[in-house]
């Protein structure tokens, strides 16, 4: 099979899984699963496949794999959709299909797969667990198993094909198609458990939110498409005429250049998707979703996909000055910001949740000064530590229900970290992977993929001399190896602090399997991108990763040369921040004694309140108010003038002139003189018909004698 | 040769005769004979005409012949009406037959 | 077959008609025959657009299938019928939907015969209006369509609700379906008013009303007319055209017998007024208002867009604002129609450029795809209401787990509905978007709002029935809710299988659209 047949393919396992399990297979679990799981296994099989083809290929950002086909037509010509894969996308597919597939096989033990049956489990509720009596006679609450089951495997697997579609496609359409169907797979995952309000309401914020940034990114594809007669990429960016006339400046608001102006439209989609502030609020909320789901969300999939298309558009970003500072200074504030509010969150999720707009927001930050190489390797290995880190802490979650159920006592928060503590022993393999990947978050030196990554970024901004930039996110890096360290040593070190903690279990194969892959990865991913020459290191292997995706670009970025400031400021802003978290939270046993419990962090700096009164309550105003008052009171208040006022008009009509003057004068009037005539005259007729004969011989013999006498007399 | 006018004088006569039965007889039956008579007379009026017209032309011997027939006819249709009306009012006289009254 | 493939046009309009007829020969009380016999015969003009649709050559410029037949001789007005590839994919909608509602009625019971011969009817009015090539069979069938649609309002309209009417002479109460169908009636023939006076104009003065001779002569007419010049006159009759067409489609500020139509409706009736009759007017200014007054179209352009993007924002806004089910979905036909208008007034613009050609392609693309959402979505409204008897949202929520195949379906309509890429809804508003941004930037961008608000409402309407906690009222005893059932599935599967279908592959519908597009204007 040619790899452009190959890379037309990877999607549709996932889409066909999808159509399988709701058509046919929802009512049986194990075939369920077998379906999705397998969908995934073929998408990674094939990704493989393409990757490597990938790889053999030189010079493979100058010659991608591409194929198309005509889609829509637009008057004369056709609008042709179709795939490619070049560095940047091989890239992008190599991490993209293993954390799908691990996903896939993780959500088989998280669901509960082989359990029984909940007691009193709902659809659309959380499973509750099960009572089950063993052979001596004891009963035990264990897990029970999701009673929705096979409809999560299709959600995941309609979420899987719009992350494929979006990968392989080579034009932004089709991308922003596979943006949308994992908005609407978004939403439907974090609204899984809708017997939840608060789930319900987290959809629709997430949903709503990043569609705020996709209605500006629709503008911002019509726009580029109606300027340059296509949506390709390598149609837009290999036509230097056509760049330079984009790149014109002052051209259109505010004096951005087209492109600046396109280029921004098309990042505020972005800062929907990859909640980037000022469009962050949904995705901490997004949390009430199952945590395979947020880590789809949030690694493998949404948010990379937001950053992906920021990286794609590079070349047309890059355009425009004013449009880099506005994505430097979004990325650069959202990566403090976030990292801010991750000190004081308690729930174990929400802070990996807040973690990763702070990550996020590096990689903006690093497309904002030019740094693309940094930017997707970054991209890369954070979507495998930060997938190894939810799944993790899904299985400490796991844990933890285990021992309330086996307790008994629901009141205890299992995601709650001050309820933790002492799970290492426990859970020894999700210590150990959620070790490795906490240490990668945080950038621990040399070992992690994190650190060489985050160093990238790093390195560039002070090459680049963003001074402010560069200073920002080194005080970001340290409070994330902070919190990091804080989560690490409330969740696993110490001792238990509850009973539900003591009672937490280690978690079945099909959840460790996928931390451990994982971890060789958050791990292992940072070596292909060691720089060349980095002190001892470099040159051990070949900086492999700024070779091959930098090559996507038609000029290769340059190669920093090395530098000690930023590399010495990222090992100890990494390791003073392990290092100060430990020292502190060892000693912290519930959140009161807590320093960071802030209440303006705690709370988010407000954003969900001020969001609330400034732009939804004024939305509802409109809606129920103003629309109703508009409708109902103006435009029917019009139209029931005239049905009245016509009806008025008819009543006058007929009370004062058919009633009176037609009817009665002229109607009446004329069949009363008829009738009475008629009843004068009625006597003559009085049936007897020789009385006729008499009467008709009469008339005859008078009007015979008057013509007799007239027509006689000459007349 | 007897002049045209006795001809047209009996006629006459044999008309009013029927005349006076139509309108002064009650009987309905008598009524209806004097009918007849009238007719008659203008059999008469016509044959005699016939005779002393133009005798190649067979007009008034043919519209005699249609007379007869639709006196003929008449008096069934009307014997009959005096029968169903005297079943229906138990009387032939004219002057008690009066549905016609509005 | 000769015969039928000569007159194709004039069987697939009648055979509604015949078919009406015949059923009055049929016995009053077997509801089961009446309905299956209604239903048959609406699939035989399917099945023959069908066929129209293999024998329609896209490639050939003007009408095919044309003839002709003497009807009102006087006049010079005749049967002219024959169709190109816009009323073609028009005919081809109404021929879908007409069985599918069809289907869709089998739960009415009330004096079937009569239901279903006004149905019938009412098909065959529908198809006129998109098969006339000559202004007065147009007229004539435009207001035919209006009969049976009043008498379905009035008669099988939902039973319950009173109307408050208020105006500065007091206030009164109606009836609800009443009220709505009286108000369609009205709004809709005094839109139409000055559309007669239009046309007779044109009659007159070109002594017949044939529409391609009319087309021909009219644009570049420049005599002064009775005095006036011809420019009065000519943005005179555009403006008594446009406004009986925006009434129909319906524009803001003329909507406001749509959402009480809309809501009082029996499902079917419903279905087939989103689906087919909104798309009358679109078809109204496509077919006539842009050939006829290409001038004036370009001069208003900006206000017609006006009137569009009204109606896409305040649409969604009031949509979101309803707490009716049937009325949320009712508003969004505003919503959604109003993007057909962008795009045509868009194309209005600049009639010839490759940016009004794929504005049009979407706008007509659009009413395709919104007569298959909006009818599946009243449809899916009528379902639910027909078990539970109420249409307040806040009497639902968590209904998911009961109906969990109604649910799936209803989420995937809702969906397509919204314009999810991957459905058919967002083909064509991205192309309308395309088409319309440089043309007119500012509307094309205020438009974006209403496509934000789409969003809200639609995930209110699943978030207020199928998300959230579990009402029991609904879960046991008589009230339980039950499933949807196979002949309801039946009516869903082919408006789903299209959704998706020109969603993934449009390029079938969308070039005999754009090759129409291309040679019309």
């Amino acid at each position: 099979m040619t790899t452009e047949t190959l890379i037309w393919l990877i999607p549709l396992p996932p889409a066909l899984a999808f159509f399988l399990i709701v058509l046919f297979t929802n009512k049986n679990k194990a075939l369920s699963h077998t379906v999705g799981v397998g969908a995934a296994v073929l998408s990674w099989l094939a990704s493989m496949v393409v990757f490597f083809r990938a790889l053999s290929v030189e010079h493979l950002g100058e010659h991608p794999f591409v194929s198309s086909v005509n889609w829509l037509p637009t008057g004369d010509t056709w609008f042709r959709i179709g795939v490619a894969i070049d560095p940047l996308g091989a890239a992008v597919l190599f991490f993209v299909s293993i954390t799908i597939f691990m996903i896939f096989l993780y959500s088989v033990g998280y669901h509960n797969f082989g359990q029984p049956a909940g007691d009193h489990d709902r659809k659309g509720l959380p499973p509750h667990g099960a009572t089950v009596t063993d052979e001596h006679g004891h009963q035990h609450v264990v897990p029970s198993v999701e009673p929705m089951y096979s409809r999560f495997f299709a959600f995941l697997g309609l979420f899987a094909f719009g992350m494929y579609t979006l990968v392989v496609s080579d034009n932004l359409l089709t991308l922003f198609v596979g943006w949308e169907i994992m908005g609407l797979c978004s939403y439907l995952l974090i609204g899984f458990w809708y017997g939840k309000p608060s789930a319900r309401a987290a959809a629709i914020k997430a949903f709503m939110t990043t569609r705020i940034g996709d209605v500006f990114m629709l503008l911002g594809i019509g726009l580029l498409y109606s300027l340059t007669g296509t949506l390709n990429f390598r149609e837009i960016f290999g036509n230097e005429e056509l760049m330079h006339t984009l790149a014109t400046p002052g051209t259109t608001l505010f004096g951005l250049s087209l492109a600046g102006l396109i280029a921004l439209l098309l990042f505020i989609g972005t800062v929907g998707k990859s909640a980037q502030w000022p469009l962050h609020v949904w995705l901490p909320d997004a949390m009430e979703g199952p945590t395979p789901v947020s880590a789809m969300i949030h690694a493998a999939t949404m948010v990379s996909a937001g950053v992906y298309a920021v990286i794609r558009m590079f070349p047309l970003l890059s355009l425009d000055h004013n449009t880099m500072t506005v994505v430097a200074f979004i990325g650069t504030f959202t990566a403090i910001f976030a990292a801010t509010i991750a000190v004081a969150q308690n729930d174990i999720k929400r802070v990996l949740a807040y973690s990763t707009i702070s990550q996020l927001g590096f990689m903006i930050a690093a497309l904002g000064i030019g740094a693309y190489v940094a930017a997707a390797f970054h991209l890369v290995t954070h979507a495998f530590f930060k997938a190894l880190l939810f799944l993790g802490s899904g299985s400490v979650i796991h844990g933890m229900e285990h021992g309330v159920l086996h307790t008994g006592n629901h009141s205890v928060d299992p995601q709650d970290m001050f309820n933790m503590g002492g799970l290492r022993k426990k859970m020894p393999i999700t210590f150990w992977t959620f070790l490795i990947g906490g240490f990668a978050l945080s950038g621990f030196p040399l070992l992690t993929a994190g650190f060489w990554s985050k160093d990238e970024i790093l390195a560039d901004a002070w090459a680049n001399g963003h001074l402010a930039v560069f200073i920002t996110l080194a005080t970001a890096a340290f409070l994330t190896a902070f919190y990091t360290m804080r989560q690490i040593t409330l969740t696993f070190l110490g001792e238990p602090r509850t009973k539900e903690a003591e009672h937490a279990q280690e978690t079945p194969w099909t959840m460790t399997v996928p931390l451990m892959v994982l971890s060789v990865f958050a791990i292992g991913y940072g070596w292909v991108g060691i720089p060349e020459d980095f002190p001892l290191l470099g040159g051990l292997l070949p900086s492999w990763f700024h070779e091959f995706v930098g090559g996507t670009l038609a000029e290769h970025p340059e190669v920093i040369p090395f530098n000690p400031v930023p590399l010495t400021v990222s090992l100890v802003v990494a390791l003073g921040g392990l290092l100060l978290g430990w020292l502190y939270y060892r000693n912290v046993n519930s959140a009161k004694e807590d320093f960071f419990q802030i209440p303006l962090l705690k709370n988010k700096y407000h954003f969900d309140e001020a969001y609330q009164v400034v732009f939804i309550g004024p939305v509802i105003w409109l809606s129920e108010v103003f629309t109703k008052w508009a409708d109902q009171g103006v435009i029917d208040g019009i139209l029931h003038f005239f049905g009245p006022a016509t009806g008025g008009i008819g009543a006058f009509i007929r009370n004062k002139i058919d009633l009176p003057i037609i009817n009665e004068f002229i109607g009446d009037g004329l069949a009363a003189v008829t009738q009475e005539t008629g009843r004068t005259l009625r006597p003559i007729q009085t049936g007897r018909i020789q009385q006729y004969m008499m009467l008709s011989l009469v008339i005859l013999a008078v009007v015979g004698a008057l013509l007799y006498f007239m027509l006689g007399a000459g007349l | 040769m007897i002049p045209l006018s006795w001809y047209l004088i009996f006629a006459a006569g044999l008309f009013s005769l029927g005349l006076f039965g139509v309108l002064a007889r009650r009987n309905a039956v008598a009524i209806l004979l004097g009918v007849e008579l009238m007719l008659n007379a203008v059999n008469i009026n016509l044959a005699a005409f016939w005779r002393y017209g133009n005798v190649a032309d067979m007009t008034g011997q043919v519209f005699a012949i249609i007379v007869f027939a639709v006196a003929a006819a008449e008096v069934a249709v009307g014997l009959a009406l005096v029968i169903s009306v005297y079943r229906s009012r138990n009387t032939v006289v004219a002057d008690e037959i009066d549905m016609l009254k509005w | 077959m000769n015969f039928i493939y000569e007159h194709l046009l004039l069987v697939i309009l009648f055979f509604p008609t015949l078919a009406a007829l015949v059923m009055l020969f049929l016995p009053a009380g077997e509801n089961k025959l009446l309905r299956w016999f209604a239903f048959g015969a609406s699939l035989v003009p399917f099945i023959l657009s069908v066929w129209l649709w293999t024998q329609f050559d896209p490639n050939v410029a003007g009408y095919q299938f044309e003839a002709q037949y003497p009807w009102y001789e006087a006049l010079h007005s005749s049967l002219h019928l024959g169709v190109d590839g816009l009323s073609l994919t028009m005919v081809m909608l109404t021929t879908l939907l007409t069985p599918i509602a069809l289907l869709a009625s089998f739960s009415i019971n009330d004096r079937v015969k009569a239901y279903m011969m006004l149905f019938l009817f009412l098909e065959t009015g529908m198809l006129g209006v998109f098969m006339a090539v000559d202004l007065l069979i147009f007229f004539v069938f435009w207001e035919v369509g209006l009969v049976p649609m009043y008498f379905l309002i009035n008669q099988w309209g939902s039973p319950k609700g009173e109307r408050e009417v208020r105006s500065i002479f007091g206030k009164f109460t109606m009836s609800a379906r009443n009220y709505a169908s009286l108000k369609f009636m009205i709004y809709t023939m005094g839109g139409s008013l000055g559309l007669l006076l239009a046309v007779q104009m044109l009659g007159v003065l070109f002594g017949n009303y044939d529409l391609q001779y009319i087309t021909a002569n009219w644009s570049g007419y420049t005599k002064d007319l009775m005095g006036i010049s011809v420019s009065t006159v000519k943005t005179v009759a555009f403006w008594a055209f446009v406004i009986a067409f925006a009434v129909k489609v319906p524009l803001w500020p003329f909507h406001t017998w749509l959402p009480d139509a809309h809501t009082e409706a029996p499902t079917a009736g419903s279905m087939i007024l989103a689906g087919v009759l909104l798309k009358l007017g679109a078809y109204g200014f496509l077919r006539l208002v842009l050939p006829l007054y290409p001038a004036e179209a370009k001069y208003f352009a900006g206000a017609l867009a006006f009137l569009a993007t009204a109606a896409i924002v305040f649409g969604a806004f009031a949509s979101f604002g309803q707490t009716d089910f049937k009325r949320l979905v009712a508003y969004s036909s505003v919503n959604h129609m109003g993007f057909v208008v962008l795009g045509i007034a868009a194309a209005a613009s600049a009639v010839g450029t490759q940016d009004a050609t794929i504005a049009l392609n979407g706008a007509v693309l659009q009413m395709f795809n919104h007569g298959l959402s909006a009818a599946g979505m009243f449809f899916l409204v009528g379902v639910i209401y027909e078990r539970t008897h109420t249409r307040n949202l806040d009497d639902f929520g968590g209904l998911f787990p009961l109906v969990p195949v109604y649910g799936g379906i209803l989420i995937f309509t809702r969906m397509a509905s919204l314009g999810l890429p991957g459905l058919n809804g967002f083909i064509s508003e991205f192309l309308v978007v395309r088409g319309s941004l440089p043309l007119l930037p500012v509307y094309t961008a205020v438009s974006m709002l209403g496509l934000l608000m789409t969003g809200a409402y639609i995930l209110k309407g699943i978030k207020q029935v199928l998300h959230g906690p579990l009402n029991e009222h609904w879960a046991h005893g008589e009230h339980k809710l039950t499933e949807i059932n196979t002949r309801e599935i039946l009516v869903m599967a082919p408006l789903m299988i299209l959704i998706l279908v020109i969603g993934l592959w449009p390029a079938w519908i969308l070039d005999v659209i754009n090759k129409a597009m291309m040679m019309l204007f």
